[in-house]
């Protein structure tokens, strides 16, 4: 089998993976709905009638509620798999993270201050819903400070040196995690119940209007984050090489951080911090797809959609009517299989 | 006309069987917060109720209706699968984006402010009774608490009470002004050993002994996690306060003592007992 074959074949494999996935998370939910119905209702919304009896609540709750949540997940799941891949590339190092450069604690640290400070300030205390964009937004740009911070401090003479980026990384995570847990500390009752679920991560209250608030900032990079995929290539053989090879370097940094922060920072925004997706999911297709980017960087985003949809089906209906904060779903689903990974590269290793 | 006759009874029966249910309007009632489902069922909504919130334990009836999750996590479809036609919380419990879904969906929300005070709870009484067009009813309600109220014993002395909240020896918080315990405590006529400070504190053994209270009050769950009286005797400065000393620590239920609700007084009525006692 030729490598272009095989390639199709794990694309199609993981975009089936993806539609059944989206179909079960669809049809599964508190509020019950058989798949006619679903087909029915969706029909519907596309101006054709099929003779299938349904309720309007129930459409309505398809359509408003289950079904934003769904494509939320797709979208944000896809996001943290393709920052993932691309901040492995920039590092080089297979065990980077999206919160290695801030992007999840600057956004935990301006989230946790709104929900603990929210009561001091009253200008916009008459609109609940005000409180809530504002939250996403304030978040996204708490996301984006960390992260220019961050690449402030690792530049010389216009270069960003990847090594103290990494120590730059390390110490604005420190800060902005001591001020978070200082936060925590004066947070009474209620606000401390907030924090804690929007540290673990929910998809919940997704509406099409947050699906449209995101989409821009992760369908970007996935777009523009395969056609830098082979100069990611050259550089995965060192700097001064991928410069010799006519790549420019100091471009490219710059692109991958700005992707990895848009689409992690959108995500952490409207949904907390959902931890473990950006890690895993390229760390896994890597094992299948090997380690050139042009392949890696796609079948992330879809490994990613797919790892926070089945994660969010399941947490919203384990313990249902409760739901498991997505983030601790995604950790319990991804780590076995992290863990088989990381045992078969050892025996690799051991021949 | 015989078959007439024989017929009407039957015939008023379907009558009057179909005004009660017009009155009723058929509700499906979801409450997510413990205070506005005492207040429907003090008002009769016992039996429309298809669910509530984790916070609702009282009446024991509560016990059998379906479960919401817990009102700070509360997502729109569980809530929606029960089919309600009325929705009604207090703003501070659920967050906007659900409410937003509520909305969304067309289903009624009412969203009411909650007070601590006894004005703040003829309010809501009031607003939730307006809600379901049953204003008589909970005027009723109100004058039958301003009533009750007048037959507690105030308190011989004002004591300092501090009121400490625990999850374990690990989690333990103090009760300071503008909490609904601060304005329990005041109503009961006795002083907030905590008055220092807004909001809930982390309890420091130092505060403790400078704020050295009479009384200690706590959730009976609160004082079980601790493991009981002698557990709370271990924890550092409470055995050199008066109330350490006397081993004076007194246990309320915790939806009963912080609710604000339509037993309100019966709340006051214990808290003055076990203050005095």
């Amino acid at each position: 089998m030729n490598k272009g074959m095989k390639r199709a074949g794990i694309v199609t494999v993981l975009v089936g993976m993806l539609i059944a996935a989206v179909v079960f998370s669809t049809g599964i939910g508190a509020m019950p709905i058989s798949p006619m119905q679903v087909i029915a209702i969706l029909l519907a919304k596309t101006g054709i009638r099929v003779p299938v009896a349904y309720e309007e609540g129930t459409a309505a709750v398809l359509w408003m509620i289950r079904l934003p949540r769904v494509v939320l997940g797709v979208i944000i799941g896809a996001g943290l798999g393709i920052a993932g891949a691309a901040l492995q590339g920039l590092f080089r190092n297979p065990l980077a993270d999206p919160g290695l450069i801030g992007v999840s604690a600057g956004a935990s640290l301006t989230a946790v201050m709104l929900i603990v400070l929210q009561s001091s300030f009253s200008f916009f205390a008459d609109s609940p819903l005000l409180q809530y964009y504002l939250m996403n937004i304030v978040t996204f740009c708490g996301a984006v400070v960390a992260v220019l911070i961050v690449f402030r401090i690792s530049l010389r003479n216009g270069q960003a040196i990847m090594s103290t980026m990494l120590l730059a990384g390390i110490a604005i995570n420190a800060l902005c995690n001591a001020i978070t847990g200082l936060m925590t500390y004066v947070s009474t009752n209620e606000q401390l119940r907030s924090i804690i679920f929007w540290l673990m991560g929910s998809l919940g209250g997704a509406s099409w209007r947050t699906v449209l608030a995101v989409l821009p900032f992760v369908v970007l990079p996935l777009i523009f984050l395969p056609r830098i995929a082979y100069a990611l290539n050259v550089f995965a053989l060192g700097e001064r090489e991928a410069m010799h090879s006519g790549v420019k370097v100091s471009r490219l940094k710059t692109q991958l951080i700005i992707c990895a922060t848009m689409a992690v920072a959108a995500g952490v925004a409207v949904a907390g911090v959902i931890g473990f997706v950006g890690l895993v999911v390229p760390h896994i297709v890597r094992q299948v797809t090997g380690p050139d980017n042009r392949i890696l960087i796609p079948c992330s985003a879809l490994l990613g959609a797919v790892l926070l949809t089945v994660s969010d089906l399941l947490c919203r209906t384990i313990a249902a009517p409760a739901e498991i904060p997505v983030g601790i779903v995604t950790a319990i689903i991804g780590t076995p299989f992290f863990i088989w990974l990381i045992l078969k590269e050892k025996k690799s290793l051991a021949i | 006309m015989k078959a007439l006759s024989r017929a009407l009874p039957a015939m008023l029966l379907a009558c009057a069987l179909l005004i009660v249910n017009t009155a009723q309007a058929q509700k499906r009632i979801v409450s997510l917060n413990g205070t506005v489902t005492e207040i429907l069922c003090a008002l009769g909504f016992e039996k429309q109720l298809v669910g509530v919130d984790v916070t609702s334990t009282y009446p024991a009836s509560m016990q059998k209706v379906a479960k919401v999750g817990h009102n700070r996590n509360i997502t729109a479809e569980p809530v929606l699968a029960l089919q309600p036609d009325l929705v009604i919380t207090t703003s501070n419990h659920v967050s906007p984006a659900v409410l937003e879904q509520f909305k969304s969906v067309g289903v009624k929300t009412v969203v009411l402010t909650q007070e601590y005070s006894l004005e703040g709870t003829c309010t809501l009484i009031n607003q939730v009774a307006a809600a379901l067009n049953v204003a008589a009813k909970g005027a009723a309600l109100c004058k039958q608490l301003e009533t009750d109220r007048q037959g507690i014993k105030a308190l011989s002395r004002p004591k300092k009470v501090l009121f400490i909240y625990a999850r374990g020896a690990g989690t333990m918080m103090v009760a300071g002004k503008e909490t609904s315990l601060d304005k329990m405590i005041t109503l009961a006529g006795a002083k907030n050993a905590a008055d220092g400070f807004k909001d809930f504190k982390p309890l420091t053994a130092e505060a403790l002994v400078a704020a050295n209270p009479d009384v200690i009050l706590m959730f009976d769950t609160g004082l079980e996690s601790m493991g009981g009286v002698n557990g709370l005797l271990k924890v550092q400065g409470v055995a050199q306060t008066t109330a350490g000393k006397e081993k004076k620590v007194i246990v309320m239920d915790g939806q009963l003592l912080t609710g604000f609700g339509p037993r309100i007084v019966q709340a006051l009525r214990e808290l003055t007992q076990k203050i005095e006692g």
